[in-house]
């Protein structure tokens, strides 16, 4: 367990680096894009400039229906070139958008990768605790959601042995002992402590191996609780 | 009286030359809005497009306008049919 989590850390850790570079990447990226959108988009001014080089051009456009005519397209040109100015507006919303939405991808594969490296660990790892629950009304005790029945000395061994890692503490097997049976550990005997622990081992053991790996479908026999793939005679 | 009649003819041809008038005809513009002008303008040197382009845009320039070209230079002979285009340009300057 300790092992995964520290490997899992430094997936983390690469996948921080690949996301930064990723994020700057796609901003610099939009923001090229950006640039070179705003100065290819016509000038205001470029109908103008059109209409003028008409008028001087043609030397017979001089009767003052067709410069008002000219005038007339100059200002319809000035208005579109006003709308210009919205769709500019507009491409840059979209941009920021976008880029917002490329961050925002590049985040989740980098961390869909993540979760997949940790899956595949989990799974070759085979059974990781996620969580243990012990109920001692019921002397039952739930790992990952799956419920062991233990008998009443398992689950107070249980119970001193996960309030010893809560505290970060290593039990000697006279230490369990005189913590359950009230007593000075210097009183006790280690060899008793160790059998309790056996007991448990089995219990538990057996519970899990009988959950996890060896089936027992009820009137039909037994199965193993495994896909068929993985298994491989040597 | 054949020198006055000689001194009568030079008058009337020196007058007759002076009364031949130089006028151009020329386009302008605003900006912002675009606006367009065509306009015929007399002028008082020497009667070339040079001389007009010289002569018209410190004027053109004093009411905002910019001269954008001379189209050409004629005399009386050209006035009327340019009459009707120009409009409110006409000799204004």
């Amino acid at each position: 367990m300790q092992a995964s989590s520290i490997s899992a850390i430094e997936a983390r850790q690469t996948g921080n680096r690949i996301v930064i570079a990723g994020i700057a990447a796609i901003v610099l990226i939009l923001l090229v894009a950006a640039i070179l959108l705003f100065i290819n988009l016509p000038d205001a001014n470029a109908f103008n400039a059109r209409v003028e080089q008409l008028f001087v051009e043609n030397d017979d456009l001089t009767t003052r229906a067709e410069i008002k005519l000219l005038e007339i397209l100059a200002q319809s040109g000035t208005a579109f070139s006003a709308t210009l100015d919205s769709y500019r507006f507009v491409i840059f919303v979209l941009l920021v958008f976008s880029t917002s939405l490329l961050i925002a991808a590049v985040a989740f594969l980098v961390m869909l990768i993540a979760m997949n490296r940790r899956m595949g660990q989990i799974e070759r790892k085979g059974i990781e605790v996620n969580s243990l629950m012990i109920a001692r009304e019921q002397n039952t005790v739930l790992l990952n959601n799956i419920e062991f029945k233990l008998t009443e000395s398992a689950i107070e061994t249980l119970s001193v042995l996960a309030e010893a890692r809560m505290d970060d503490e290593v039990l000697s097997g006279a230490e369990i002992e005189g913590v359950i049976s009230g007593r000075d550990s210097s009183d006790c005997d280690e060899a008793a402590g160790a059998t309790r622990i056996k007991r448990l081992r089995d219990t538990l053991g057996n519970q899990m191996v009988s959950e996890l790996l060896i089936k027992n479908i009820a009137r039909r026999g037994y199965v193993l609780a495994i896909d068929k793939d993985v298994i491989r005679m040597v | 009286m054949k020198i006055i009649i000689a001194s009568l003819l030079a008058l009337g041809f020196a007058a007759s030359s002076a009364e031949a008038a130089c006028y151009a005809d020329y386009k302008a513009k605003q900006d912002d809005p675009l606006r367009l002008q065509y306009g015929v303008v007399q002028i008082n040197g020497e009667c070339s497009i040079e001389t007009a382009t010289a002569e018209l845009t410190p004027k053109l320039a004093a009411d905002g306008w910019q001269l954008l070209n001379v189209l050409g230079v004629f005399d009386d002979a050209g006035l009327a049919e340019r009459r009707e285009s120009a409009g409110e340009f006409y000799l204004r300057y």
